[in-house]
């Protein structure tokens, strides 16, 4: 009885047990409590890992619920299980926020013939979509009877629409990217284009492609793609007019070197960059804003005055001899349209005499001219964000010859960009800044050199004026925009000879010239002459009338107001006074 | 005794059990949700983008040119059409008067400042214009048709001040009220307008 009361302690006993009357032999008392014995103990150490455990939890628990003030939520907030799909490259835009180039999912569809019920059926439907394809290749390929065919490659989502629509089981579309550019041709060569991979090969697309690559925020152009389109359409027509090889236009902002507008013709469709034929590919895909190298002729003369009013070795009423040529070595310099008397700077800028120009720049002198035109950047390629940029073409040996052929425009080829970025420095009151394809932040302009003082810029400006109001660009005025600007016209070197018949004919205008806001240089590559400008393919024939039209329309959208060019404010602003009281004689 | 503690936790065993098993399923649901509207996000926000390129694509250049070619025929802006200064914009013929009468009665009552803004509110739109118009004269204020807000009310504001209409006293009155405030230009009839609102 004893060991059964004892068993009845037992807390190890289920807790309604009731122990059988002893009919099986007991154990012994000293046996039954060293057994009690472990039972207790190991029933102790359960409970109090159990006890552990438990408590831990708690503690947990509180701490989550009482004492962690909410960060465990914001924790299950930041987890997202999927992340948006990010393109492969950033958009580009131009600086009204159209888009330039951009990426989209472009499907491709495929085919698991083994699914196709009625490769017929399908074909035909097939065909009523996709117009293009080929009907029996289609065929051919739906009854091969592989698992997996491509039927073609990058659909547009209308078409991956129509395709969902029939409806037809076996077609499937992988999922791809692909750089679109809505434009088109428009800006072919300031966005450039991407291969196959999704890699930039050319223009911006190349110049920041690890940009592009790296960040999603879109690149802002300074570019305006009504501008663009408006210099674009203006060129095409000089071509097609006057039958021209290729035509280049730039507009810049010259008091910040925004690129506004940059078109080099024949382009290309950034779209489909392979379908060129190949003989001309590289002939369209050349930029000739950046890379062309030109021998820019008269226009020249605006560097070759402003270094000599700079130096001060010319004022403008100083005068120079345009009578008799001049010889040199094998060379003889003439006039074009000789004056056949002395002429004073102004003159010689307005009737763009080579006569006069050369004996300023001889007066300058060699060193004083080399330096002048490096100061304007003209002697190394222009700092731009572009792969493509040329150096410009100039004599190691800077000799007499050499002093007299530059000063009006020969014998020294830069690109386009050199001349525009240089004619703004020379408009804007003398600060040189570097030209910028990405838009600047409004109202902010790079940090610029001075290159020429203001007083030699205000100058320029009254000279530029002249030739657009008795020069050789009369038909560039552009009435209310007051435009100004200087032509020239030079025949293409080639193999060191100039060819009389392949002329390159440039115009570098600049609007309104009390207060130069914009400038404009067009260029265009062996231009014929036709009835309708008597035969003549120089700059005033070809590219200066463009040009008005172009300011014309730029204007407007650029935000320049008209004025009255008669007015006394305007008048007084760009008055030539040793010109004062003179009858000019036309050009 | 026991049993019933007993009851008691099973029943808060099952309870507890259901609870879970309920807000596990709600967080599941919610999961889900939110997934499909993420999804969702996403393939809209791939749509803007197609839509986005495809309205761009719709705006090129060439095409509105064209576009403008064959059904509006737009001309570019010329110098002519741009004016530095609003005085410079010819101003519009008048309309022929059309009084009715209790706009005129309106008008005439010729509150002052404080009160006028209140019967401003009070009265609608009919009241706002007669008292600058009585500032200004009849033909400036024509020249407020330019601006489409207020092209609505214009005729009868222009009507109460026609001299000879019906009640010839009314407008010399709050002429004579507003004489100080003569503008000089339509600038400062603007702020004038503004003011009075």
């Amino acid at each position: 009885m004893q060991s059964m009361q004892r068993l009845d302690e037992n807390p190890c006993r289920p807790r309604h047990f009731k122990p059988p009357p002893p009919c099986a032999p007991v154990v012994s008392d000293e046996r039954a409590a060293q057994l009690l014995e472990t039972c207790r103990t190991r029933l102790l150490a359960t409970a109090a890992l159990f006890a552990v455990v438990f408590i831990v939890v708690a503690l947990r628990l509180a701490e989550i619920v009482l004492l962690s003030g909410g960060s465990a939520e914001s924790h299950a907030g930041r987890i997202r299980p999927i992340a948006a799909p990010l393109p492969v490259r950033a958009d580009i835009l131009d600086r009204t926020g159209s888009l330039l180039a951009t990426t989209l999912d472009s499907p491709s569809l495929y085919a698991d013939p083994r699914q196709i019920l009625d490769a017929g059926e399908a074909t035909r439907a097939l065909s009523t979509v996709l117009p293009q394809l080929d009907a029996a290749e289609i065929q051919a390929k739906l009854t091969s009877g592989k698992s997996f065919v491509w039927l073609k490659r990058h659909l547009t989502p209308k078409q991956v629409y129509d395709v969902n629509r029939l409806g037809i089981p076996g077609l499937q579309f992988e999922h791809e990217e692909r750089r679109v550019y809505p434009f088109s041709d428009l800006a072919a060569h300031v966005v450039g284009y991407c291969g196959i991979d999704n890699n930039g090969l050319a223009g911006i697309e190349r110049a920041l492609d690890e940009r592009t690559k790296s960040s999603r925020q879109p690149i802002e152009l300074a570019l305006d793609a009504r501008v663009q389109f408006i210099l674009h359409e203006e060129l095409s027509r000089v071509i097609t007019d006057f039958s021209a090889k290729g035509a280049a236009g730039i507009i810049m902002d010259v008091r910040t070197g925004e690129i506004i507008a940059m078109v080099s013709l024949p382009d290309f469709d950034p779209n489909h960059p392979g379908a060129m034929n190949p003989a001309e590919a590289k002939e369209r895909i050349f930029n000739k804003i950046t890379l062309g190298d030109y021998e820019m002729g008269s226009a020249f003369k605006i560097f070759n005055t402003a270094m000599a009013l700079d130096g001060g070795t010319a004022t403008m009423t100083k005068t120079y001899d345009a009578v008799h040529d001049i010889r040199i070595g094998r060379f003889t310099i003439s006039d074009y349209h000789g004056k056949h008397r002395m002429l004073s700077v102004p003159e010689i800028f307005m009737y763009s005499s080579n006569l006069g120009s050369a004996r300023m720049a001889m007066e300058a002198g060699a060193e004083r001219q080399r330096a002048f035109l490096a100061r304007l950047g003209l002697l190394r390629p222009v700092p731009i964000e572009f792969d493509e940029v040329s150096k410009p073409h100039f004599p190691s040996l800077w000799r007499e010859v050499n002093v007299i052929t530059i000063a009006y425009g020969h014998g020294i080829a830069v690109t386009p960009l050199h001349v525009a970025t240089a004619v703004s420095a020379i408009v804007n009151g003398g600060i040189l800044r570097p030209p910028s394809i990405l838009k600047l932040p409004p109202g902010t302009a790079p940090s610029g050199e001075r290159v020429l003082t203001e007083k030699t810029s205000e100058q320029m400006r009254k000279l530029m004026r002249l030739v657009v109001e008795y020069g050789t660009a009369k038909l560039a005025a552009a009435p209310g925009y007051v435009v100004g600007g200087k032509t020239g016209t030079a025949e293409k070197n080639s193999g060191g000879h100039y060819q009389e018949k392949k002329l390159v004919s440039d115009f570098v205008a600049v609007f309104p010239m009390q207060d130069p806001r914009y400038l404009v240089l067009t260029l265009v590559d062996e231009p014929h002459g036709t009835k309708e400008s008597h035969g003549y393919a120089t700059a005033g024939w070809t590219v200066v009338p463009a040009t008005s039209r172009v300011i014309q329309r730029i204007a407007p959208l650029l935000g320049v107001q008209p004025v009255d060019e008669a007015s006394p404010a305007i008048t007084k602003a760009l008055a030539v006074e040793s010109l004062q009281g003179k009858r000019i004689e036309s050009y | 005794m026991i049993r019933l503690g007993a009851l008691f936790w099973l029943l808060l065993v099952v309870s507890a059990g259901f609870v879970t098993f309920k807000v596990k399923y709600a967080v599941q649901d919610i999961e889900d949700e939110l997934n499909r509207v993420r999804k969702q996000t996403i393939a809209e926000q791939q749509e803007i983008r197609v839509l986005n390129a495809e309205w761009t694509y719709l705006n090129q250049p060439e095409r509105l040119a064209e576009l403008n070619r064959r059904f509006l025929q737009l001309a570019p802006i010329g110098t002519k059409q741009l004016q530095q200064k609003a005085e410079d914009i010819p101003l519009r013929p008048l309309p022929p008067p059309i009084a009715p009468p209790d706009v005129l009665v309106a008008a005439t009552t010729d509150p002052p400042p404080a009160a006028q803004s209140a019967a401003a509110a009070s009265a609608g739109d009919e009241s706002l214009p007669a008292a600058p118009a009585a500032s200004s004269g009849a033909p400036a204020l024509a020249a407020l048709a330019i601006s489409p807000a207020s092209a609505s009310e214009l005729p009868v504001a222009a009507a109460t001040l026609k001299p000879g209409s019906a009640k010839p006293g009314a407008p010399v009155r709050l002429a004579k009220a507003t004489a100080g405030l003569q503008p000089r230009s339509l600038d400062e009839l603007f702020s004038q307008v503004a003011e009075t609102r």
